[in-house]
């Protein structure tokens, strides 16, 4: 029970088993005498999915801290700058749009400007009022320029990337540089020790691998945690109905045709479609209810928001991969010295882009809080359990508010997401609140909450919400302050909109010049 | 804006160039582009910086000539009061271009002189002239084509010292806090200099490379030529009657 922890085992490859090896070896030595060893056994045979082409903000600290050049993985990585998400059609389906950028609102942490902005919210959207950010994405600008050092930005921003690429270039980086030791067979057999640990696995090749610590990145298959723990799974789908997905790689008209930098959702009649842009591609894709639509319908579907782009014949002949979604999680995560990290753990559904970021918040508390020997591992096992489930919970919440707020009528699937039924309670708490009273503070109710209040605020506005001013007044009125911001806001704008390059113009002169380090 | 022709003896040949150093001819310079060939000559009078070119966000060294945009502390009563001017403000109007040459199949590229003809210092009237009567080069000519020549190698070195900085983390960045004798105080953002906490951490055998490349003496050149910061606020001093 004392012994030292100084074998990690992660099972599974792709970016949550490689993401999860970088983060724990970039914080602890991996040498064998005074490190600990961190072995990633990935089958040849099972192909990664392959999706979840977004980022969020966290992962440029993330590559940073594993000492990856950022000029070198954009350019490996086929990976351009995202700056938030762009929601077409979700309020009414009449060709309209908002923005829920990566930038808080100006003077977030002194002043909450929403109740400010309220008063002249037919003028004006609040991402616009609040952020230069939402400009930048109108226009298709970069959220930094050439001479702005690799990991800083003008614009807070994450990355939209080649999930694939991104996979062996984090596994180059792991093997070479990080000391992670790779092995290629195929798990036969789980072995259990007389505490109901994972003593060990069997491989097909190279026999038994014993480790002190097993990372479950298995994918939806989840090996450790759910075939041989039998950790039950707590479905989402009476909430977020989304259970199929289908996925296209759109090429561009020409070498020169503008990346867009911010995550484009468009909703459909039966979920939304996806449209992210790459530097050599756009990845697209619809995600759907199919108790709402049928595979052939949402097909349709999908060829038909591509024939604009691509026309019609392309839009009708290019290949479509369909993958079946279950939006939900496991009980819990950790159980005895096993830990699930990715779709291991759960997936909801790829809107807002929390796949990666959960990957990152889960491996770097394993890091962070690597249990000292076994004795240590229940208690943390316990907090890392709590702290994720309320994670869940909290993405659950903020995906469904989505849903919830739309207008539209137009199909059972949206008139469905507003049955009360569909709503979870702690939602319904929220918006009751949110009608007298604007998130802020208050309503993080954990330190790195997924989805922060600012976020909440962009979505409850973007989407028309009112939340009542006020009956009474405040002794001090900061009305002069927010004007202020709001001023400064479009002052700032101006100047970026005037010095920021276009998306595909930095990443022509990355290829060509590199990022400098300072 | 510039209008780059290649030069010749036919078009050009009663071109005059004015070599006086005024605003009218644009050496309201902050601040030139040099390299580490003439770092000795440079370091005698300005400060040593580094920057970013603002189109390909690499690193280059620069002369310091005053502390904002348009002031050149070194320009007074047209006349460029130290005895060195940096290769990059003296070679106006003229600049290298490169040509592609086909070589009996063989792609090559080859420098040329060019001219700017929209500087204001290129005329018919006043000035040193470019060519001699019958169209051979002026001695000022000649001149000229050496320092392009030595700009030419000069620069080149400098993206290698450059990139020697860059791999072994020796540029930071500065900022130049400036207090006048009114008391008023400026700050100047935006420069890079060297680290030279990272520059004693160096070991011996970076150190020796560092050294046959000369770049050991150019990093020691641009550490002293601060002392050049204390002179320029004199001058400022100076010019504002403080």
């Amino acid at each position: 029970m004392n012994q030292p922890l100084k074998r990690i085992v992660i099972v599974g490859g792709g970016s949550a088993g490689w993401l999860t090896a970088g983060i724990i070896a970039a914080e602890h030595a991996t040498n064998q005498d005074s490190g600990v060893e961190i072995t990633l056994v990935e089958s040849a045979d099972v192909a990664p999915i392959g999706v979840g082409e977004g980022t969020w903000p966290s992962m440029r600290s993330t590559l940073q801290k594993m000492g990856i050049s950022e000029t070198e993985f954009l350019l490996e990585c086929d990976a351009s700058f995202k700056q938030g998400s762009k929601f077409t059609n979700w309020k009414t389906n009449a060709n309209e749009h908002y923005y829920h950028p990566f930038t808080l609102p100006n003077g977030f942490n002194e002043i909450n400007l929403s109740s400010y902005w309220q008063p002249f919210s037919d003028k004006i959207s609040f991402a616009d009022a609040v952020s230069e950010q939402s400009h930048l994405g109108a226009y298709g600008l970069a959220p930094k320029q050439i001479t702005t050092a690799e990991y800083s930005f003008v614009a807070n921003y994450g990355y939209h990337l080649d999930a694939g690429k991104f996979g062996q270039f984090l596994q180059k980086h792991c093997t070479v540089k990080l000391g992670v030791k790779h092995v290629i067979d195929h798990v036969t057999k789980i072995n259990s020790s007389a505490t109901a640990d994972i003593a060990s696995i069997t491989t097909k090749k190279q026999g038994d691998i014993f480790g002190d610590l097993f990372i479950d990145c298995t994918g939806t298959s989840s090996l450790l945690l759910a075939q041989h723990y039998k950790i039950p799974f707590i479905s989402k789908k009476h909430i977020l109905f989304n259970d199929s997905a289908m996925a296209v790689h759109v090429p561009y008209e020409n070498s020169d045709s503008p990346i867009a930098s911010f995550t484009s959702s468009t909703a459909q009649t039966a979920g939304w479609i996806w449209d992210i842009g790459l530097p050599t591609r756009r990845g697209v894709g619809y995600t759907y209810s199919s108790a709402h639509i049928s595979h052939d319908i949402a097909e349709e579907e999908l060829r038909n928001y591509l024939v604009p782009s691509m026309g019609k014949d392309a839009a009708h002949s290019v290949m479509i991969r369909r993958i079946p979604l279950n939006p939900g999680h496991r009980e819990k995560f950790w159980h005895k010295n096993c830990v699930a990290i990715g779709l291991a753990a759960g997936f909801i559904e790829p809107l807002e882009a929390s796949a990666l970021a959960l990957v990152e918040l889960s491996a770097k508390m394993i890091s962070e809080q690597l249990p000292a020997n076994r004795q240590t591992m229940d208690i943390i096992a316990k907090r890392f359990n709590d702290k994720f489930l309320h994670r869940w919970g909290n993405v659950v919440d903020f995906l469904k508010l989505h849903y919830v707020l739309s207008q539209r009528t137009d199909s059972a699937y949206w008139l469905d997401n507003k049955n009360e039924e569909s709503i979870p309670k702690s939602l319904q708490q929220l918006i009751s609140l949110w009608r007298y009273q604007p998130p802020y503070h208050y309503d993080a109710t954990h330190t790195e909450e997924m989805f922060p209040p600012a976020s909440f605020q962009y979505i409850l506005y973007g989407m028309n919400f009112v939340t009542e001013p006020l009956a009474h007044k405040k002794r001090v009125s900061y009305a002069d302050k927010a004007d202020k911001l709001f001023n400064d806001n479009i002052k700032k704008t101006q100047k970026l909109l005037s010095i920021l390059p276009t998306n595909r113009e930095i990443i022509n002169k990355i290829k060509k010049y590199g990022l400098p380090k300072i | 804006m510039t209008n780059s022709v290649l030069l010749n003896n036919i078009d050009h040949q009663n071109l005059k160039i004015i070599t006086e150093r005024s605003d009218t001819y644009g050496d309201n310079l902050w601040y030139a582009q040099t390299f580490p060939m003439e770092f000795k000559s440079v370091q005698a009078y300005y400060p040593i910086f580094f920057n970013k070119n603002p189109d390909t966000g690499k690193f280059f060294p620069l002369a310091l000539f005053g502390f904002e945009n348009k002031e050149n502390l070194f320009l007074s009563d047209d006349k460029w009061t130290a005895d060195y001017i940096p290769a990059m403000v003296a070679r106006q109007p003229f600049l290298i271009g490169i040509q592609a040459l086909n070589e009996g199949g063989i792609e090559k590229q080859q420098r040329m002189l060019n001219i700017d003809l929209d500087n204001p210092r290129v005329n018919q009237e006043q000035g040193e002239s470019i060519f001699l009567e019958h169209g051979g080069s002026s001695p000022y000519l000649d001149k000229v084509a050496d320092l392009l020549e030595a700009i030419h190698h000069g620069l080149n070195d400098s993206n290698d010292f450059i990139n020697a900085l860059n791999e072994h983390q020796l540029l930071e960045s500065v900022t130049l806090d400036i207090t006048l004798n009114d008391h008023s105080k400026n700050q100047m953002l935006g420069f890079y200099t060297i680290n030279e906490e990272k520059l004693a951490e160096l070991s011996s055998d970076i150190l020796k490379l560092l050294h046959k490349k000369g770049y050991l003496q150019a990093i020691y050149m641009t550490i002293a030529s601060q002392a050049n910061v204390r002179k320029l606020i004199s001058k400022k001093n100076a010019r504002l009657g403080l």
